[in-house]
């Protein structure tokens, strides 16, 4: 071999190391020069953690002020894991077994396989302490702050809980407050670390998107407001979480804080409710319906009715708003639960009973959730229908009411229909037809309207009930309510188009337009729908958004009362909002006036001997109903304002609603009486708070009794 | 003994007399003496801050700078000795490479991390791969310098004292520094003239042992990950994949200009493992950013061509083949252990020559260069 020859064979491993290095340079450049952010942005991740501590919610208080939602602290015991994860796994077990049986020695329910749970949710971060057991005692904290080594990664934290001082008053109004769930941290924008439902959900129950306040961005674990003023008020009350931004080693270990956001506690919304009346509302629509349960029906004319059966009463609810714009002083629905049962979550066996229909499904807010056949107080729409189409002449017209009611043209099954109990009513105007409820009167216009559908449309009654708020939802904020049922030939139609096996018909006869025009048939409205309706006449046609809060504010000093004068800086107001106007012909309005007035200021009329029993401040107008419903008991209502005096402001509209009770004027007018009397004569008892056992159950008792003993007003 | 550093005294003065033009201190090759020493030093700062937040970590570094001390010892000494006269010592310095590696599979030896690789006498640790890897150098640069022509016979000796070191390396098993044994080889039999059919059967040989290894259980799982997260990053365990994509995130963030000493988020917490040995090169990276890490790279460059020079001037075929061993090995070294920072070469755990903790590389790597600084020294004499 020659020099030449290896000093050739050198020279092509010297190119072989210049493409190398050649290779390396580039390389770096690439990832240095060109990749460089992407990179960067994993670093980061990988280094920094931002931990998240959830605010305090803001308060809720009534109209005056009183704090009928507040915050305590809640001593829970939970579990850091990092300082676990570094154990073996037999020492971890051990005190996974320790920890169980001490929370146990303190009456804690704990069991070794919830702390192992915890141990592996893998739904929180690896930074973030997951919690074992809520709400324990002092003694606990102690016990286990003195034991550290004993149990390392066992922490003790304090968070913010709802409290209610007033017990369960307004439960469903307020609502109550849970644990985020997946679902709903989605539809925040939110991600859900170690998802499982990923795979699992598909793009058709992917939840809506709701909008949240800059800030206030949600976390798993955190609180969020499930149902009432809780739900509708979140971005008020909700507080800005604090973050935590911390630096952590390839270990996982806290090397340094590197910024420091403190929590902000939420806003306080003050709602439109007056907690004396609505105490008071709750517990004469509690004790009514208790009173009411077992007895045995009655039929119109007052026996008791061919095979015997039992009022149920399984529910009621009461509204009273205020007719001149519209806001809610109290909601009443029966039966309530307990919210304090509920602030650490709620088990599954509670929520069961919760949502039982045998139990009355006490989380059902039925004012606004609950649909009824308004029956009688539907009168209203149909009377005012005739007045401005001018179906009666001038508005008004004498009619002979023999008791029952033959339709004109008839070509159905049913051409005679009745009133309550044949009862023949003689000569009556449209006032008297309200005062006294003659349903013929009404036939004979529904029947008429039928007749004349070419002339005056298919459905005048219907579009005035509409220009009500009837078939609509009110838009009150509250989640969850119910839109009601406005039936019209065209609904039919369309119905029974889609599912024609449900329907013996698709057509609408004479029979349903005098059923609709008595609010039967497949008319259903809230009983909030009720009252709004009856506020919007009550104040001359301005048909208001039924409101519950008026305003949301920051305390001052987070310490003292949040409603104290001065203690308190206004984050906006929150106006009445007018939703429409309905006109109507004064003429035609004072003959109306007049016809609910009389309900209760007329001997004949339906409620006249329940208001004369408790009368209010100054006379009342109002209608009463009791409404039919296939196979059950009557659904009694009554809904009306006042005072309902020519040149007074109207200042309270109530609506009454209980199911399964018998008549309205038997059942409904006398309790609306009893629960407004006091209210208008300043003479409420306050709402008795939690520390005030005592008086609750010494009021619930006299109620009772009061209900026994109610005077009975004309069977409607 | 021999003893180094600048000659004051006046006996050593008169022997390397002004007029001594032969004298070999006058031709030691000054630009590889620099970037020797220059990539020692970066060494050393990338060593302190890879370890500084450990506990002991000043231990390390101290321990790493009486290494380089000592390797600095070591590599003047041994330049000052004509390296033909060391190599005539090849079957004593190759036995003692051979026992040393046969005694590191007895229980003498000590396994971390599943490769019994050292031998571990109280503070002392060696580790014989690295020796081993210099007295094959120096045994096949003697076998193949002393011949004209590299027959079938020939090239089969070769390949026989390249081989055994190297199948002894495998069964600690390690498979990095066996690798090196093959490459070193590989350059030298090239230079000294292997014939090109020869060449070509034996990379064949070679691709199909590669392929036999990986499927075979020689390697444990571990290692079989390592490399094939190269290949398919998707079929391999976490950990690979994790050491892979924190090497080069340290590397990428570092940008342009890097974090500045100390300030590498990835270095100070620790996020790339090994990062003081086989991943050090993610702290220059990351703290000194491209325009450090270029000029690391660079310095290698610039030591590779001045051996690459050294040998082409180099005056006898045995020190020429003793440049392109070191060269060969060095190359490797460097290429594969920035590559798979970088993550273009397959993790096998071999350390950056001079920068990586470790004395026994440090040591080693001096020596080697020690040698070539030898071989253009005396190539007048």
């Amino acid at each position: 071999m020659d020099t030449d020859s290896k000093q050739l064979r050198l020279s092509a491993v010297g190119i072989v190391a210049i493409s190398l290095f050649l290779a390396l340079f580039v390389r770096l450049w690439f990832l240095q020069g060109i990749d460089r952010q992407e990179f960067e942005a994993a670093s980061v991740t990988n280094r920094l953690r931002v931990i998240h501590e959830e605010a305090p919610r803001g308060r809720i208080l009534d109209r005056n002020g009183k704090v009928l939602v507040d915050n305590r602290t809640s001593i829970v015991v939970a579990l850091d894991r990092e300082p676990l994860r570094k154990l073996d796994a037999e020492r971890r077990e051990e005190i996974f077994v320790d920890l169980a049986d001490t929370l146990v020695s303190f009456g804690v329910p704990a069991k070794v396989a919830d702390v192992e749970a915890a141990y592996g949710d893998k739904r929180y971060a690896p930074q973030a302490y997951v919690p074992v057991a809520e709400d324990v005692t002092e003694d606990v904290e102690i016990y286990l702050a003195e034991r550290v080594e004993r149990f390392p990664g066992v922490v003790v934290e304090r968070k913010a809980v709802r409290v209610y001082p007033y017990g369960k008053v307004a439960v469903h109004l307020l609502g109550y407050v849970g644990e985020i769930n997946e679902d709903e941290l989605v539809a925040r924008g939110g991600t859900v670390p170690g998802a499982v439902s990923a795979t699992s959900s598909t793009v058709e129950e992917q939840p809506e998107a709701v909008p949240v306040p800059e800030g206030k961005e949600y976390e798993l674990g955190d609180s969020i407001g499930k149902s009432g003023v809780e739900r509708a008020y979140e971005g008020d009350l909700r507080g800005v979480p604090g973050k935590r931004t911390i630096e952590v080693n390839a270990q996982g270990d806290l090397v340094d804080v590197v910024s420091l956001d403190p929590p902000e506690a939420g806003n306080d919304v003050w709602l439109s409710i007056e907690v004396d009346l609505q105490a008071h509302a709750e517990r004469l629509l509690g004790a009514k319906i208790q009173s009411l349960r077992g007895q045995l029906v009655t039929d119109r004319v007052g026996n008791v009715a061919r095979g015997v059966v039992r009022l149920n009463a399984p529910q009621g609810s009461v509204v009273i708003q205020e007719p001149s714009n519209g806001r809610i002083l109290a909601m009443a629905s029966y039966p309530d639960y307990d919210p304090t049962s509920v602030v650490n979550g709620i088990p599954q066996d509670l929520w069961e009973v919760l949502n039982d229909p045998n139990s009355g499904q006490p989380l059902v807010n039925w004012a606004l959730q609950g649909t009824y056949a308004p029956g009688s107080t539907f009168k209203l729409f149909t009377a005012a229908a005739a007045q401005r189409t001018g179906l009666l002449p001038g508005g008004d017209e004498v009619v002979n009411d023999p008791g029952f009611y033959v339709a004109e043209n008839c070509t159905g099954d049913t051409c005679e229909f009745q009133n309550a109990g044949r009862k023949a009513l003689g000569a009556v105007s449209l006032a008297e037809s309200m005062t006294v409820s003659s349903d013929v009167y009404y036939y004979r216009i529904a029947d008429k309207f039928w007749n004349r559908r070419g002339e005056l449309g298919e459905t005048p009654v219907q579009d005035i009930a509409e220009e009500f708020g009837l078939g609509a939802r009110t838009g009150i904020e509250l989640p969850g309510e119910n839109r009601g049922r406005l039936p019209t030939p065209q609904r039919r139609k369309e119905a029974y188009e889609a599912r024609p096996d449900l329907f013996l018909t698709g057509d609408w006869r004479t029979g349903d337009n005098i059923n609709t025009s008595i609010g039967q048939g497949d008319v259903l409205a809230t009983p909030l729908q009720l009252a709004n309706a009856y506020s919007t006449f009550a104040n001359g046609g301005t048909r208001h958004q039924p409101q519950v809060a008026i305003r949301v504010t920051r305390a001052i000093d987070v310490r003292a009362a949040p409603g104290a004068p001065g203690n308190y800086r206004l984050v906006r107001e929150i106006e009445p909002v007018q939703q429409g106007t309905v006109t109507m012909d004064p003429g035609h309005y004072a003959t109306l006036w007049d016809g609910f007035v009389g309900v209760t200021q007329n001997v004949a009329g339906t409620a006249a001997a329940p208001w004369n029993a408790t009368p209010t401040a100054w006379p009342m107008a109002g209608k009463t109903g009791t409404a039919q419903v296939n196979d059950k008991a009557d659904t009694a209502l009554f809904v009306g304002w006042g005072p309902a005096v020519r040149g007074a402001v109207p200042q309270y509209t109530i609506s009454v609603v209980i199911p399964e009770a018998g008549f309205g004027g038997a059942v409904a007018a006398p309790l609306a009486f009893r629960i407004l009397a006091p209210a208008t004569r300043g003479e409420l008892p306050p709402a008795c708070t939690v520390e005030d056992r005592a008086a609750c159950d010494a009021a619930a008792d006299t109620a009772l009794a009061d209900s026994l003993n109610d005077a009975v007003g004309v069977n409607d | 003994m021999l003893s180094a550093g600048p000659a004051r005294g006046p006996v050593r003065g008169a022997r390397f007399s002004a007029r001594d033009l032969s004298a070999p201190w006058r031709h030691v090759d000054l630009g590889l003496l620099v970037v020797t020493l220059l990539i020692a030093a970066i060494g050393l700062v990338m060593v302190f801050s890879a370890t500084r937040r450990l506990d002991g970590g000043t231990g390390v570094v101290l321990r790493q700078a009486f290494f380089v001390a000592l390797g600095v010892v070591a590599m003047a000494a041994v330049s000052l000795v004509d390296h033909r006269r060391i190599v005539d010592w090849w079957p004593m310095i190759y036995a003692a490479g051979i026992v040393l590696l046969i005694g590191v599979l007895t229980p003498l030896g000590s396994t971390v991390n599943g490769t019994r690789g050292w031998y571990q006498f109280g503070p002392v640790v060696l580790q014989p791969a690295e020796l081993g890897k210099l007295a094959t150098i120096i045994a096949v640069a003697a076998f193949l310098g002393s011949v004209d022509e590299v027959d079938l016979r020939r090239l089969a000796s070769a390949l026989g004292l390249i081989g055994a070191p190297m199948l002894l390396t495998m069964l600690q098993p390690d498979l990095g520094s066996s690798l090196v044994f093959i490459v070193a080889g590989l350059g030298m039999l090239v230079v000294a003239g292997v014939k090109m059919r020869h060449l070509a059967v034996l990379v064949l040989l070679g691709v199909v042992a590669v392929f036999g290894i990986l499927s075979s259980d020689t390697l444990d799982e571990y290692q079989k990950d390592r490399i094939l997260s190269f290949a398919n990053p998707d079929s391999v365990s976490e950990a690979a994949i994790y050491n892979v994509r924190q090497a080069q995130t340290a590397i990428s963030s570092g940008g342009l200009t890097g974090f500045g000493f100390g300030q590498g988020p990835s270095t100070r917490l620790g996020y790339v493992p090994a990062q003081q040995t086989d991943f050090i090169f993610t702290v220059a990276g990351e703290e000194f950013g491209f325009l450090g890490a270029g000029t690391l790279v660079l310095l290698f460059g610039v030591m590779i061509w001045r051996i690459w020079r050294i040998a082409q001037l180099a005056s006898d075929p045995v020190g020429m083949l003793l440049c392109v061993g070191v060269m060969s090995m060095l190359l490797f070294h460097v290429f594969e252990n920035i590559g798979m920072n970088l993550g273009i070469m397959p993790i096998t755990g071999i350390p950056l020559p001079l920068v990586s903790q470790g004395g026994s590389s440090v040591l080693a790597s001096f020596v080697a260069l020690g040698l070539v600084q030898s071989v253009h020294m005396h190539r007048f004499s």
